[in-house]
């Protein structure tokens, strides 16, 4: 049943003191699917997206990643997670960094191609605090993808990303979830969440909407996503 | 429990510290400045000692071997009677006088000389110098009046005040080796594992297969090394450098400091639990450092305490390091000792109990 749901949440809620952060959350994704999270600030994106590795423990409701029930720490190196601040080690090299995060999830293989899908293979020797911030946040998403997880969760993966490689980094995305991966990624880039096979849109902790882009569109009778989720929002709130 | 994964990090935070000469810069020349500053402190006299030199020699000994003294770089001299000499100690013109007996010159001939070296002792910068002065003096003074002959020098030495004892240094130095390996480390390890914390690498440690225990034993074994590498240098500047005096085995000295390191890694992990930012880390050295270093024996003897504070010393872990590494260095102590034996066992297992403490402590969930 549940196996072919890499994501698979029940009824999720979580509660920060008088913050209600997730509010019966509901929530499958496929394996091999792009899912995209949307949602303004605050609405409970990160705090999903860090229930989904056992970083938060629900107040209700039961959290089901790659078949495992969470919190389960031998099934996390099946899961690769981008941080939404990029957390590195500003001492070490580039390499040194993406080394690193390879071998704490077992493996050894894949640096060179994790910096070559990010395009910091010239700049592998760099120490990490003399890079751009862009190149930080490049740096960030080779790390989470270096031991080619079945689940990557990326938490607004292209900030500070110029326009050309973020192009180049969706395509591949895309390849990688052909090749069956599955990756949920938060966002508030509409042309992007426009490529992804689904949409979440979050707010105030629940999960309003769901479904492809066309059918939020459509659903919400507007012509871009843009549009759409602007109204989608307000008659809600 | 994966060995690689341990050695993964153990070999990032060594990477870290190679490009972060700062904190090298603490770890290993900042142990050499407070220890080289403590011994110059107790030992390296502002001037030279103040010598009086009483020659009754009947012969030309006496004379040779004062103008060699007056040359002397370490002491400065001054000719006086020999019936003066104890009371120019007591008022403190004088730390030492030295008399050449009136038979000096036929002493030297019969083979055997004995000069009589007062010193005043209570201040054990000033015997060292002394002493050594009068040796250089009657090298050069024999070798030029009496070439190749076999003499035996057998100075009397008596002290105003002490005893041919150790000096502060030899007392003190034993145990501040350990000491500021101890507080060194403690210091580093702490900070770097709240940078961990604070640069959301923690974050992602916690969402990666590491269990809490590999990353503490990673940790730990990182930092072990850098404090050995410290604790070696540490020692061997002190034993060659300042030449602590040691009457005991060198590698037993390494083996308590070794623990010590150990113990203060663990202490920092432990603690930086409970520390947000580096600010309030470092608000843990007054609160925690500072009272074990006052009650830990190092400048007032434990049983000198208030019995309370006793009490409280003695269930603090450098306490027991302390007072092996004196045994060890002062008193020449071995591993059959008895009381050695409970110091070390107390420091080991003071370690386990903050690795299992720093292992509860690692939360995985932020909320
Ligand atoms: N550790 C925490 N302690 C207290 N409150 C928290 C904590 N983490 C999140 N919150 C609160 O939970 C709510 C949701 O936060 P979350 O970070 O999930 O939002 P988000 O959707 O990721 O926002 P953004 O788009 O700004 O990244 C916010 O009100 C936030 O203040
Ligand atoms: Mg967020």
């Amino acid at each position: 049943m549940s196996d072919s749901w890499a994501v698979d949440v029940e009824d999720v809620s979580k509660n920060f003191g008088d913050v209600k952060a997730l509010d019966g959350v509901t929530l499958r994704v496929r394996q091999g699917e792009i899912y995209g999270l949307l949602g303004p600030n605050g609405s409970g994106k990160t705090t999903l997206i860090r229930m989904f590795v056992g970083l938060v423990a629900p107040n209700a409701g039961t959290v089901t990643v790659l078949g495992q029930r969470m919190p389960n720490v031998a099934m996390l190196s099946h899961v690769g997670y981008m941080t939404q601040a990029a957390a590195l080690y500003p001492g070490l090299s580039v390499e040194e960094n993406v080394r690193f995060f390879a071998a704490i999830n077992g493996t050894e293989g894949g640096v060179k191609a994790a910096l070559e899908f990010v395009k910091l293979y010239d700049r592998r020797a760099s120490v990490v605090s003399t890079l751009s911030g862009g190149m930080r946040q490049r740096l960030s998403l080779a790390c989470a993808l270096v031991h080619k997880p079945q689940l990557l969760l990326l938490d607004e993966p292209t900030v500070g990303v110029d326009p050309q490689l973020r192009v180049e980094l969706w395509d591949g995305f895309k390849e990688m979830a052909d090749a069956g991966t599955t990756i949920i990624v938060s966002s508030h880039v509409m042309d992007e969440a426009e490529r992804c096979q689904r949409l979440g849109l979050i707010l105030f902790g629940k999960l309003l909407t769901e479904g492809t882009p066309g059918e939020i569109r459509s659903r919400a009778g507007r012509p871009t996503l843009e549009e759409a989720f602007l109204s989608l929002s307000q008659s809600r709130a | 429990m994966s060995g690689k994964r341990v050695a993964a990090i153990t070999k990032r935070l060594l990477q870290q510290f190679r490009r972060d000469r700062r904190t090298l810069a603490l770890l290993f020349v900042a142990p050499i400045v407070i220890l080289g500053l403590l011994g110059y402190l107790i030992r390296g006299s502002a001037s030279a000692p103040a010598v009086g030199i009483a020659n009754e020699d009947q012969g030309p000994l006496g004379a040779t071997v004062a103008a060699a003294l007056a040359h002397s770089s370490g002491i400065s001299t001054t000719t006086i009677q020999s019936s003066d000499g104890d009371a120019k100690l007591k008022d403190g013109s004088l730390a030492a006088y030295i008399v050449f007996p009136p038979d000096f010159s036929s002493q030297a001939q019969a083979g055997t000389i004995a000069p009589d070296v007062h010193l005043e002792g209570s201040q054990p910068g000033t015997i060292a110098p002394v002493l050594q002065a009068l040796q250089e003096a009657l090298i050069s003074a024999v070798s030029s009046q009496a070439p190749g002959q076999g003499l035996h020098v057998q100075p009397r030495i008596s002290y105003l005040y002490g005893g041919p004892g150790f000096d502060t240094l030899d007392y003190f130095g034993a145990a501040f080796i350990g000491l500021v390996v101890f507080f060194l480390v403690f210091v580093v390890t702490i900070v770097s594992f709240l940078n961990e914390r604070s640069q959301g690498t923690l974050e992602r440690l916690m969402a990666s297969p590491l269990r809490r225990g590999e990353i503490v034993l990673g940790y730990m074994l990182g930092f072990t090394v850098l404090a050995l590498i410290q604790a070696v240098e540490v020692l061997v500047f002190a034993l060659a450098v300042l030449k602590v005096h040691n009457s005991g085995n060198v590698a037993l000295i390494f083996g308590i400091e070794a623990l010590m390191a150990i113990a203060a890694v663990n202490l920092g992990i432990f603690l930086s639990m409970f520390a947000r930012t580096e600010f309030q880390a470092v608000q843990f050295i007054p609160l925690v450092i500072v009272p074990q270093f006052l009650l830990s024996g190092i400048l007032f003897s434990v049983s000198s305490e208030p019995k309370p504070l006793q009490l409280l010393s003695g269930v603090l872990p450098l306490t027991y390091a302390v007072n092996g590494l004196r045994d060890v260095m002062v008193r020449g102590a071995d591993l059959s000792w008895g009381s050695l034996q409970l110091d070390v066992g107390v420091v080991a297992g003071f370690i386990v109990v903050l690795v299992i403490a720093a292992a509860t402590t690692l939360r995985r969930r932020i909320a």
